[in-house]
């Protein structure tokens, strides 16, 4: 999805640097009307899904969430990044990273839309989308998360209206600061909150662990500082902004920083469930060698990779850095395809019986071809309307940057 | 109050489906969609044994529902109260009206494959609805499952699943009445529940 995002970037012109920041050029124009174009055919494909039946998706009764979900716990993650790396530095007072904390903030508020998107083409019923708020079961983590992240989304709107408030003397820099702490705080719980759907489920062995609202925290950490990073070098790519080289590297040191960590977490995990040699080592083989084994492997060796980069300074070059941070994004999407797909490939009770169209897509297979490949699989339709939503991120990040003066001020590289 | 809830002594279950008919007719169940299936416990696939032919064969059979938990994992986790559990009976219910389709439920439940979702447009066999008319109308996109027969259960009738078992191993009463036929079965017999180390203590109980 990052790659979408980077395509539609590098896409942009390299006139833009002469004018000012409202006038984005012809090759954002372009852009801009490539994304809603996108949207508009997701919307189409939304309807489709709606009046013919989620039975055209790949989910089914045995696999009941799918591609949706998956995205929706990855563009909360990639939300993250950009928030925390813009309030961190003014919240605790220290040096940021050269004025780029509007884009950044920009790059939160765009996957956080598209998170909400997600959670919404997933339902069954959204015209009841009402009911969350008139019978709002307040015990239901899906429930906090709505809470959470609708929080979150307006806080990162009037985090970004109070920055440039400021640049406008308008918002006194501690008002700034109060609410780069609260904003912080916010990040933290919508990744816990959202780790919390999935990992107070004690039904799913692969879900069910107290590690998980951490972890979470840390891979939206890698993935929203590697997406910040890729954003960046596109825009001083085609001239948007210039960024002093020394803020870069010390954003890749905090990127290697983060995937250690989420490895760490990781193999904390991992071993936990296969010390005991129970129920959990069917998960781990399940991981290392079964059929989510290509997705563990990608995010075991992309984040290894990722780190490497980060931390040999001869290795961290513009171009490798590129690589380094995408290789990290893929490798956070593969974990969250692992952990959803996981939580369902173990069925708790796995004997044979009745199995119709509803169960499975794979039905007539039987047990052993429903568990004995990838559990789950999307359909065309689900591809068609996840690469709606990306691009309606996409075209509020776009839209961002056209109309709101997300460029550095000039004194920011003082900062 | 009451906490109702089944025996089944699966043992001498003869793997006849006649439950799983009598659901799927009682509850004017859409095609494909089941709600009490019998798991067969044995070979891989349905209806057939493990071992070898002539030394060890063995078969066995389970029917499996919604378990109706005393503490269910998918009412805790549903954000809007559309799975809730009736007071008056234990019966963990569902309300078509109100799901929004999220299927939180359906990742929360530990027995798998006892919630259905209806992922199309409910479609029949016959083009005249069957069974009991005071089932509610079977809705696009909602998560549904075993209701206990509320239906019957509220006219004082036992669930279908019960009355039309030809080898009588199916048992429903109420577990909080000491000389209930149910709580007399578990007080003598050895027994066992699905899935117990998930804590959702299930209101079925199979004797051993």
């Amino acid at each position: 999805m990052s790659n979408i995002s980077t395509t539609l970037e590098s896409g942009k012109p390299r006139d833009v640097s002469s004018g000012n920041s409202k006038a984005g050029g012809r090759g954002l124009t372009i852009a801009i009307a490539v994304s809603a174009v996108l949207v508009a055919a997701g919307l189409a494909l939304w309807a489709m899904q709606l009046s013919g039946g989620m039975v055209q998706t790949g989910m089914r009764n045995l696999d009941s969430w799918g591609l949706y979900i998956t995205c929706f716990m990855f563009l909360v993650g990639l939300s993250a990044g950009g928030l925390i790396i813009s309030s961190v530095p003014k919240a605790f007072g220290i040096q940021g990273f050269g004025g780029i904390s509007k884009v950044a903030v920009m790059t939160s508020i765009a996957a956080t839309v598209a998170a909400i998107g997600f959670v919404v083409v997933d339902m069954g019923q959204p015209f009841r989308v009402w009911e969350l708020f008139v019978y709002s079961n307040l015990g239901s983590p899906l429930m906090w998360d709505i809470v959470v992240i609708g929080t979150y989304l307006i806080l990162s709107c009037a985090y970004l209206w109070a920055q440039l408030q400021a640049e406008k003397g308008k918002v006194s820099h501690t008002a700034l600061r109060v609410i780069s702490v609260i904003a912080l705080v916010c990040a933290v719980l919508v990744h816990s909150v959202t780790a919390w759907i999935f990992g107070l489920q004690q039904g799913r062995e692969m879900w069910h662990t107290a590690l998980l609202a951490p972890w979470f925290v840390s891979s939206a950490l890698v993935c929203g500082t590697a997406l910040v990073m890729v954003v960046i070098m596109a825009l001083r790519k085609v001239g948007y902004l210039s960024l002093d080289q020394s803020h870069m590297v010390r954003l890749a040191k905090l990127l290697g920083a983060f995937v250690v960590v989420d490895l760490y977490f990781f193999g904390c995990d991992l071993l936990t469930e296969v010390f005991p040699g129970g129920s959990g080592a069917e998960v781990v083989s399940m991981l290392v060698a079964g059929p989510l084994a290509p997705y563990f492997w990608v995010e075991v060796i992309g984040c290894a990779a990722c780190a490497v980069i980060c931390f040999v300074p001869s290795l961290r070059t513009n171009a490798l850095l590129a690589v380094g941070a995408l290789l990290a994004i893929a490798g956070i999407f593969c974990k969250r395809v692992q952990l959803l797909v996981g939580g369902f490939q173990i069925a708790n009770l796995d004997y044979p019986t009745v199995l119709t169209p509803m169960q499975h897509t794979s039905w007539d297979a039987g047990l052993s071809g429903i568990y004995g490949q990838l559990v789950y699989w999307p359909t065309p339709l689900e591809f068609g309307v996840m690469l709606g939503v990306v691009a309606l991120g996409v075209l509020v990040f776009l839209l961002g940057v056209k109309f709101l003066p997300l460029k550095p001020a000039e004194d920011s590289s003082s900062k | 109050m009451a906490h109702y809830g089944y025996v089944i002594d699966s043992k001498n279950c003869i793997g006849c489906h006649a439950c799983a008919v009598a659901c799927k007719i009682e509850n004017n169940l859409p095609n494909n969609n089941w709600w009490n299936r019998i798991f067969t416990i044995g070979g891989d696939n349905p209806n057939t044994p493990a071992g070898t032919f002539g030394e060890n064969l063995t078969m066995g059979n389970m029917p499996v529902m919604c378990q109706h938990c005393e503490n269910p994992a998918c009412i805790r986790v549903c954000p809007v109260g559309a799975t809730y559990k009736d007071a008056e009976t234990g019966a963990v219910r569902q309300d078509y009206d109100k799901c929004i389709g999220c299927r939180m439920c359906m990742a929360a439940c530990p027995f798998t494959g006892v919630r259905s979702f209806n992922w199309d447009e409910p479609k029949y066999a016959v083009d005249f609805p069957v069974g009991d008319p005071e089932v509610p109308a079977h809705q696009k996109h909602t998560v549904e499952k075993c209701t206990m027969c509320w239906h019957r259960l509220a006219k004082g009738e036992q669930p279908a699943c019960i009355e039309v078992c030809p080898a009588r191993i199916r048992y429903f009463g109420d577990f909080d009445d000491p000389d209930s036929e149910v709580s007399r079965l578990i007080a003598k017999r050895s027994y066992h529940q699905l899935l117990p180390e998930e804590g959702t203590r299930p209101s079925v109980y199979y004797l051993d």
